[in-house]
């Protein structure tokens, strides 16, 4: 019986191990950013990304891609969302696997927070330098100071290469040529392995001395004077003016050595340029606007009125990034992600071109599998249940224009 | 052998087990106090101590030595008045710094890739012998809070300028400028860091024209001063022996 005891004791052991093992070992692959569980109001009442594109698919360490396209800021913003007015221009990606070289909002390099205005349209950029190798899903991202981070739709990219080839060079006002990715390394590890030797010298000069016992003994005994030697005090003094001699000396060369710095840079950037987008022609009413849970399609009734003179017809619905599209109006050449484009989820009860001056009342459906696999479903478990989104109209032309849907949601559960 | 016989029978088996206390102890107390003190350094210090673009003339020199001073003072409360030991204070900045070292390679560049020249810590140990040496020469528990609070805030910039005055060279990047160190905020992509949650270059303190950082150092060595009379009291009661009664031994 003892023998059956041990046993199963010493298997449960290696068991524990093993599963222990194995649980800190099992390092699979970050497949997102948790985009999907950002609040569905959130992400279809705040930043409307479109007009997305990534200029590659895989690229070499030390090659560039661009991530652009628009950004409109919604009208309605939630409430309980702190407004754009201190913002910054981010990109989602697993750590630095590709550096950003360069950000702009309207042809303006923001590397600092952006104040955003409600209801206007902008444009960006962001250049990105591939530093390590893999597959990494690339968002674009705007963080709201109040509100968090609203990210965009994401990419999945592949770096190729080495991470030792990468490099990163900067050329200093100083006229200096650095690599940013090793500068200043070996400064670092040399001033940290000086003062922390000076650490340990001051350390092992007390602990080769017998210490807590006899010590404590000594000093309930009332004989604590004798703790502290002469030469003790002389070793402090020592250690306490070297200290600060070295910190004299170390900040003098340095000075001599970078005579030109400057303090850290920051500030919000004001007066960002915006996107002036075709006059819309188009007016939209939602005369209501239902979730259909079963079937994981959204329908809208909408009541369209043509003002311009070229017959329209809807092609495209956007909302938090998923692009449901009417195929036979609009077809995708951009490579948008397959996940978030619903290529033939535009329904629209009479899509015939509307004529100028014509108002037609017609049913729209969004349906796809991406109000599940997105989560957009949940938005009927907001606290402000309405839906949001940009509806993109197509004259005969070919010229697009965003007219903007923002209206309550009910949800239909059988 | 009985309850009141000693468990050593020689003088010299005292020393041994004497000195194998000491290391017991000591390598204990320096990995308590490294998990502790880096826990509470992340939490109040944090960035600041975690990214170049944060480490500015203003913000880090004020608030770093404040939250650092803490556990200093505190251990070295405990070790001098039960010990008369004046290395507290450098003990719990190796330990931090040893911790904060395997964090920043580890987690940082192992994991995260951010390369170490944009994340190292920042160098306390100067503060920490100073401390440490008014505490042996003065033997008093005011005079250090004074005497080496003051300094533990006012050596922290110098302490710390050889290392980071290399990224303070400004560059022409875009048509704007900035410093290396600001660049490498912006290079190295933080995806849950965004630029306007750094607090650098913050507050009123304008009428000093560039030569703000010796002004914040003396702030924030008077509320080291401060800082450093609280935790030590933290410290001695948490070395106290009072509550154990003598009848229960």
């Amino acid at each position: 019986m003892k023998l059956l005891k041990d046993k199963a004791a010493k298997l449960s052991f290696v068991a524990l191990l093993a599963a222990t093992s194995a649980s800190m070992l099992y390092t699979p692959t970050a497949a997102a950013h948790g985009e999907k569980s950002q609040a569905a109001f959130m992400r279809m009442r705040t930043i409307h990304w479109f007009d997305m594109n990534w200029s590659k698919e895989e690229v070499k360490v030390n090659d560039t891609m661009t991530l652009s396209g628009k950004f409109y800021v919604f009208q309605g913003w939630p409430e309980t969302v702190d407004k754009p007015e201190v913002s910054f221009l981010n990109v989602g990606e697993p750590g630095a696997v590709f550096i950003r070289q360069g950000s702009w909002i309207g042809g303006q390099l923001v590397p600092r927070s952006v104040s955003l205005e409600l209801g206007e349209t902008y444009e960006f950029k962001v250049l990105l330098k591939a530093r390590r190798p893999g597959d990494w899903h690339v968002h674009a991202m705007m963080n709201v100071q109040g509100g968090g981070p609203i990210i965009g739709p994401g990419k999945w990219t592949t770096i190729t290469g080495s991470m030792k080839d990468f490099v990163n060079p900067v050329t200093t006002l100083t006229g200096e040529t650095i690599d940013l990715e090793t500068y200043n390394l070996e400064n670092t590890y040399f001033w940290h392995a000086v003062w922390y030797a000076f650490g340990l010298a001051w350390l092992a000069y007390w602990v080769r001395k017998p210490l807590f016992i006899p010590r404590s003994i000594a000093l309930e005994s009332g004989k604590a004077n004798t703790l502290i030697t002469p030469t003790d005090r002389k070793v402090g003094v020592a250690f306490t003016a070297g200290a600060i001699a070295l910190v004299a000396v170390s900040m003098s060369t340095t000075n001599e050595k970078y005579p030109i710095t400057t303090p850290l840079q920051a500030g919000l950037l004001r007066g960002m340029k915006t996107f002036e987008m075709p006059a819309k022609t188009v007016t939209v009413k939602v005369e209501d606007a239902t979730y259909r849970v079963p079937g994981r399609a959204m329908q809208m009734t909408l009541k369209i009125t043509n003002n311009g003179d070229s017959a329209v017809r809807l092609g495209e619905f956007n909302t938090a990034s998923v692009r449901f599209l009417d195929s036979a109006v609009l077809e995708d050449t951009t490579g948008y992600p397959d996940d978030l484009l619903a290529e033939d989820g535009l329904t629209v009860s009479d899509n015939s071109p509307l004529a100028p001056g014509q108002t037609r009342t017609v049913q729209v459906t969004a349906s796809d599998a991406a109000w599940e696999v997105y989560r957009l479903a949940d938005l009927i478990y907001d606290p402000d249940s309405r839906f949001a989104g940009l509806l993109f109209f197509f004259d005969e032309a070919g010229k697009r224009q965003m007219v903007t849907v923002d209206a309550p949601l009910i949800p239909v559960f059988i | 052998m009985s309850a009141s016989q000693s468990a050593v029978r020689s003088r010299a088996e005292a020393v041994k087990v004497s000195r194998t206390f000491d290391w017991m102890i000591l390598f204990t107390l320096f990995f308590i106090v490294l998990g502790g003190y880096h826990i509470h350094y992340m939490l109040t210090g944090g960035d600041w101590d975690f990214w170049t673009d944060w480490k500015d003339r203003r913000l880090w020199v004020t608030v770093a030595p404040i939250v650092s001073i803490t556990f200093p003072a505190a251990v070295q409360a405990c070790l001098w008045y039960r010990y008369r030991l004046p290395f507290g204070a450098v003990v719990c900045v190796l330990g931090l710094l040893l911790g904060e070292w395997i964090n920043r390679y580890l987690n940082f560049w192992g994991w995260t890739y951010f390369p170490v020249n944009f994340c190292f810590p920042s160098n306390l140990i100067p503060g920490a012998i100073v401390l440490d040496g008014i505490m042996l020469l003065g033997g008093s528990m005011t005079l250090t809070a004074v005497v080496g609070g003051l300094a533990w805030g006012l050596l922290f910039y110098p302490g710390n300028w050889p290392i980071i005055a290399p990224l303070h060279v400004p560059v022409e990047y875009n048509g704007m400028m900035m410093t290396l160190a600001d660049l490498q905020g912006y290079n190295y992509v933080r995806t849950g860091t965004p630029e306007y949650i750094r607090m650098v270059e913050k507050g009123t303190l304008r009428t000093f024209g560039k030569d703000v950082a010796p002004v914040s150092a003396f702030f924030s060595g008077f509320v080291s001063i401060i800082i450093y009379f609280l935790w030590h009291f933290f410290g001695r009661w948490f070395a106290s022996t009072d509550f154990i009664s003598g009848e229960n031994l």
